[in-house]
């Protein structure tokens, strides 16, 4: 089961609890356990990574938790990955060669993913 | 729910009955080890950083304030000799709440082969009388619990924190008290908080201790890990994330106060509630910090290994199936792929409690303790810190 969790009916992101390939369908819950719709994944989104619920613009706000955890800074399409890349922090940012490596890291955990799935 | 503690003559109640071994300085941190090794259920707290006592009064305060947690029976304070801190100054305050109390000195007791075997006789002498202490039925009301954090990754801020958070209202809700801290990592969190605290005075309170830590660490020139790169590629994106996710740990009941460790003092919770407090995010000095401020035990959640300590037993709570192991105590995992709920996990925390404060031992009591490590924050880069935001 492709499980990913929503922790609140705000939220825009929902949790990977496993790790999902690309253009797979993630199976979003609620903490209640409730099953919402299905979202398709654009890219793989690693164990405990994000996916996006819908599309979110440049500028707005991600909620999880049901609160603000940062600014989107640049647009994401649904089913994207929501990390470092297109988030930032509104109190301390992480330092841009740390998020290269981060995205660097996510990278190569997703090509083994892929190549996983051959 | 009741157990079975001793009774203090403060009135307070231990859950374990330790002899505390006080080493003032550094010095004589090996003639306390080997005084320890001797005799059994004794601990040791070593002042590391000095035996000066200008600029150091939160060790000072912390030194005295271990001495007197519930959990400790009896103390034997030791000192070289030729430094600035004295023994009795550590001794006196312990032995007014009517714990037995004795004190050597190396230097003035021939040197340190016979201060080993002076010290283990009077620690001998100080665990006989306090093994007469009868364990006697309490209310779980007399429990107060410090929660921490370590290791964290997106399993924390998902199963086991807010597992510990559920037991935390429980305990509160049967009149017991629970402390958190790691106040820089509450970064982000202060709108939440502002709704928690029970009045706006004490949240002014909460919000300028936040910042004061804010400025200790972020000092221009020096680098700041608030999130590790691991963090990171764990899944999680800001440092409001991760503060969110660990706030989960902190319950939902109302921040009655937020206690202070200081050169001056270091407060004491009054009533049943919950309480923030400057503990460190640094885990062993958070085992200090929360023993200085009375509480008999500590809930600690990550994803595995870590914390300890040998004074505060601490329950340890994981939700990462990758990392879980037998170093654990509360499994968690099971909220992960929703064969489990939060509220049963926070039944299974609560029934743990009662069992470790019983005299039951946790997975890894006595078992590699970690050193009490003593960290205090330092006056004079206070003092510069100050300055610095007065230009």
């Amino acid at each position: 089961m492709n499980r990913f969790s929503k922790k609140d009916e705000k939220d825009n992101v929902a949790t990977a609890l496993v790790d999902l390939g690309k253009n797979k369908a993630a199976h979003i819950y609620l903490s209640n356990g409730e099953r919402l719709t299905n979202v398709q994944s654009n890219e793989m989104i690693p164990h405990g990574n994000k996916i996006a619920l819908n599309d979110i613009n440049n500028g707005d706000k991600i909620y999880k938790y049901g609160e603000v955890i940062g600014i989107c800074t640049e647009d994401i399409k649904k089913g994207d990955l929501v990390h470092v890349h297109n988030v930032k922090s509104l109190t301390v940012d992480i330092p841009k060669e740390f998020k290269k490596e981060i995205m660097r890291q996510i990278k190569i955990m997703q090509e083994e993913g892929e190549a996983n799935e051959l | 729910m009741n157990f079975k503690g001793y009774r203090r003559e403060d009135g307070s109640i231990g859950i374990r009955n330790k002899t505390l071994i006080i080493a003032v300085d550094e010095c004589c941190d090996g003639i306390a080890r080997n005084i320890s090794e001797k005799v059994k259920d004794s601990v040791v707290l070593t002042n590391s950083y000095t035996c000066m006592l200008g600029g150091n009064e939160e060790t000072f305060n912390q030194m005295i304030a271990v001495g007197k947690n519930p959990n400790v029976g009896g103390v034997l304070v030791i000192a070289m000799g030729c430094g600035s801190i004295l023994p009795e100054q550590i001794a006196e305050p312990i032995a007014k709440i009517g714990k037995p109390v004795d004190i050597l000195t190396c230097q003035k007791n021939g040197g340190t082969r016979r201060t080993i075997e002076t010290g283990i006789q009077k620690l001998k002498t100080i665990s006989e009388e306090i093994n007469k202490t009868p364990r006697e039925d309490v209310s779980i009301a007399e429990l107060i619990v410090g929660v921490k954090c370590g290791g964290s990754d997106t399993s924390s801020g998902m199963a086991s924190n807010p597992s510990a958070g559920n037991a935390i209202d429980k305990l509160i809700d049967a009149g017991g008290i629970g402390i958190g801290g790691e106040l820089f990592e509450l970064q982000g969190c202060q709108e939440n908080l502002r709704k928690r605290a029970v009045s706006e005075e004490v949240f002014n309170k909460i919000d300028s201790l936040i910042e004061a830590e804010k400025s200790r660490w972020s000092v221009e020139g020096t680098n700041v890990e608030t999130m590790s790169i691991g963090n990171s590629v764990g899944g999680l994106t800001t440092i409001e994330e991760k503060s969110l996710g660990a706030l989960y740990k902190m319950g939902t009941k109302p921040i009655k106060d937020i206690l202070e460790i200081n050169k001056d003092f270091i407060d004491k919770p009054k009533e049943s509630g919950f309480y923030l407090s400057e503990t460190t995010m640094l885990c062993g000095g958070a085992g200090v910090n929360f023993a200085s401020l009375g509480a008999q035990m500590v809930l600690w959640t990550s994803g595995a290994a870590g914390f300890n300590n040998p004074i505060i037993p601490v329950i340890r709570i994981s939700g990462n199936e990758d990392l879980f192991n037998d170093d654990m105590d509360i499994d968690a995992r099971g909220i992960m792929d929703g064969s489990d709920t939060v509220d049963n996990v926070g039944n299974n925390i609560i029934k743990k409690i009662v069992e470790i404060a019983n005299g039951e031992k946790t997975q890894l009591e006595d078992i590699g303790s970690a050193t009490l490590t003593l960290y205090q924050k330092d006056q004079r880069l206070e003092q510069l810190l100050g300055s610095c935001k007065n230009k």
